[in-house]
């Protein structure tokens, strides 16, 4: 693949942009209220597996479907919510991991519902193969007709969609920001210092918390709808915990408790795991493609270890902040 | 010093307030009142059961049994942050700030009536939120500079020594401005100088007729800020007076020198509290 095929690269951006949301859905539930959910995919598999099988299953409009699956992605959310929200944070961490991993061995587990391994495809029974984007699809190509005639040329669809998912990614981003700054998020970042200090002041610390974990579960289900869209096709293992790990990685990458750092890490994270995949110049064209896969996942470890090395507050995060303890 | 209590109603009752843990009962029946306006000092030996009756009063731990009136009304059992909305709030033996927030966001979380506060007011409602937040900046950076630390007002908090954090804390307190605060161990780990102005902050919450219960252990700082003293021994109140009453009373001398004897330790019994 040529290092500079647009194509390529304007895909990177659409999953990068998609990441993004991904991520901020994670900052306001662990940057914001200091919840350090492991389980953050489970919001976006619920989502994408909802809207999948309502739309085709059901045949339920697409807008609705969407609709319901957020809401599905909420009732998750307070489902697990309710032992959650009273563990500690190390507590909090392994059973929200364990939350995710249940979302998806019941995807894998019950292919009458879910399709099973096939995922999205075997919606349908078998020998038919199941489509949930079709509207999706339809909408993207009038938007990018549309442009392509305000712009006087042609341009790709994915271009539209990057353009779509950047610009709902600004707008959700400086959207919490302004909640950041307000009394509100004021109180939530107390709570990720000391809880008990902000209870101490008459702060209501469940109510808060709640707040934050269902908000994170709609960014969450906005990501996985946008991914699902945009892959057209899903199963289980596109929702691994990994996933989950990349939107640590990105909000790290940027810098930690710093809004605007997550495009920022968003971008920085795809490149570095992307980009690696066009290192098939010589001399590690000698290698054969199979084995450079797995060199490359060894890579983009090692890229990610010497950036934390040289520089673990972040791209943008501040020094001073990281070396006070909580 | 004032040799009695003043006149004020009592702001806060608790009637046989019981608390285990495991088979150790910390507070076994321990019954005291606090009147309002005045400054009332906890004191006892270490293990005594001081900081569990804070943390049972302040809703930090639930009772197993036994009730607490505050402003006459009951909150034993109720949740820490609804008791500190009732006006009860507390101070920790080690200083709780937020570190990574600055000094100035730790003093403006203390307040209360903020809308913003609530989802989205910012969005319903920004000016009424906006206009809430300046008198909030406005009081906390008088504060500040009462408690002296409002050249740090833009220092991250986590970079306060131990003292200047208690001093934040109290300033927090302050913030949400309570009836009644409790201080836990103020003036332990704290530098000379730095207590002697917590001192007079303290003294001046009175004049504010703000109603005080601190736990202490340096015995001339509760003589001389205190006008009542409640003793407390083995989870139970022993003794309650002026601070003169306390000091000639026998079974608060037999409390104090006769752990010393049975722990057969030199020195005065301080320094942290169970």
């Amino acid at each position: 693949m040529d290092f500079l095929n647009p194509a390529f690269w304007t895909f990177v951006a659409v999953i990068a942009g998609i990441y993004a949301i991904m991520a901020l859905g994670l900052y306001v539930q662990f940057s914001l209220a200091g919840l350090p959910n492991f389980g953050h995919v489970a919001f976006m598999a619920t989502a994408a597996y909802v809207m999948a099988i309502l739309v085709v299953r059901y045949h339920v409009p697409l807008a609705l479907a969407s609709l319901a699956a957020v809401g599905a992605a909420v009732a998750v959310g307070l489902l697990l919510a309710g032992p959650a929200l009273r563990l500690r944070a190390d507590y909090l961490a392994i059973a929200t991991i364990a939350g995710g991993e249940i979302i998806r061995y019941l995807a894998m587990n019950l292919p009458e519902l879910t399709g099973g391994p096939l995922g999205s495809m075997g919606l349908a029974g078998p020998g038919n193969i199941a489509m949930y984007n079709q509207d999706w699809m339809a909408l993207l190509n009038r938007l990018t007709g549309a442009l392509s005639g305000a712009l006087g040329h042609a341009v790709s669809r994915d271009l539209t969609m990057a353009l779509l998912v950047w610009i709902l990614a600004g707008l959700l981003i400086f959207v919490f920001w302004r909640m950041e700054r307000s009394p509100w998020g004021r109180v939530l970042k107390a709570i990720r210092e000391d809880e008990v200090a902000a209870a101490a002041v008459g702060k209501n610390v469940f109510a808060f918390k709640l707040q934050a974990l269902i908000f994170g579960a709609i960014l969450g289900a906005i990501a996985g709808l946008l991914l699902a869209w945009q892959i057209g096709i899903f199963s289980p293992e596109d929702f691994q915990p990994t996933l989950t790990f990349y939107a640590y990685l990105i909000l790290i990458l940027g810098g930690l408790n710093r809004i605007w750092a997550i495009p920022v890490g968003a971008v920085l994270f795809s490149v570095l795991f992307s980009g690696t995949r066009l290192l098939n110049f010589f001399p590690l064209s000698l290698i054969d493609s199979g084995n450079r896969a797995f060199l490359r996942l060894f890579l983009v470890g090692f890229l990610l270890v010497l950036f934390m090395a040289l520089r673990p507050q972040g791209l943008l995060g501040n020094r001073k902040e990281l070396i006070l303890e909580k | 010093m004032l040799a009695a209590p003043r006149g004020g109603a009592v702001l806060l009752e608790i009637h046989d307030l019981g608390k285990s843990f495991g088979g150790v009962a910390a507070v076994d029946g321990a019954s005291f009142g606090v009147t309002e306006g005045s400054i009332t000092a906890l004191i006892g030996p270490n293990g005594a059961g001081k900081t569990t009756v804070f943390n049972l009063v302040s809703g930090f731990i639930r009772p197993d049994r036994g009730t607490v009136r505050f402003a006459g009304r009951d909150v034993a059992g109720a949740r820490g942050d609804a008791v500190a909305r009732a006006g009860l709030v507390r101070a920790f033996q080690a200083p709780r700030v937020l570190t990574r927030m600055s000094v100035l966001e730790n003093m403006m979380l203390g307040a209360k009536d903020q809308p913003g506060e609530r989802l989205g007011m910012s969005w319903i409602a920004p000016r009424r939120v906006a206009k809430r937040e300046r008198e909030v900046h406005a009081r906390a950076l008088e504060l500040l500079h009462l408690i002296r630390l409002a050249d740090l007002a833009n220092d991250y908090a986590g970079t306060l020594s131990g003292g200047q954090r208690k001093l934040l804390e109290l300033g927090r307190a302050l913030m949400s401005e309570p009836r009644m605060i409790l201080l836990d161990e103020p003036m332990a780990g704290i530098a000379p100088v730095l207590g002697q102005q917590l001192l007079q902050h303290i003294r001046d919450l009175r004049t504010r007729n703000m109603t005080v219960c601190v736990i202490e252990h340096d015995m001339d700082v509760v003589m001389s800020i205190s006008d009542r003293v409640i003793v407390m021994d083995e989870g139970r109140v022993i003794a309650e007076g002026t601070p003169d009453e306390v000091q000639r009373d026998e079974r608060v001398i037999e409390a104090y020198l006769g752990r010393l004897g049975t722990v057969g330790v030199g020195g005065p019994p301080r320094g942290d509290a169970a």
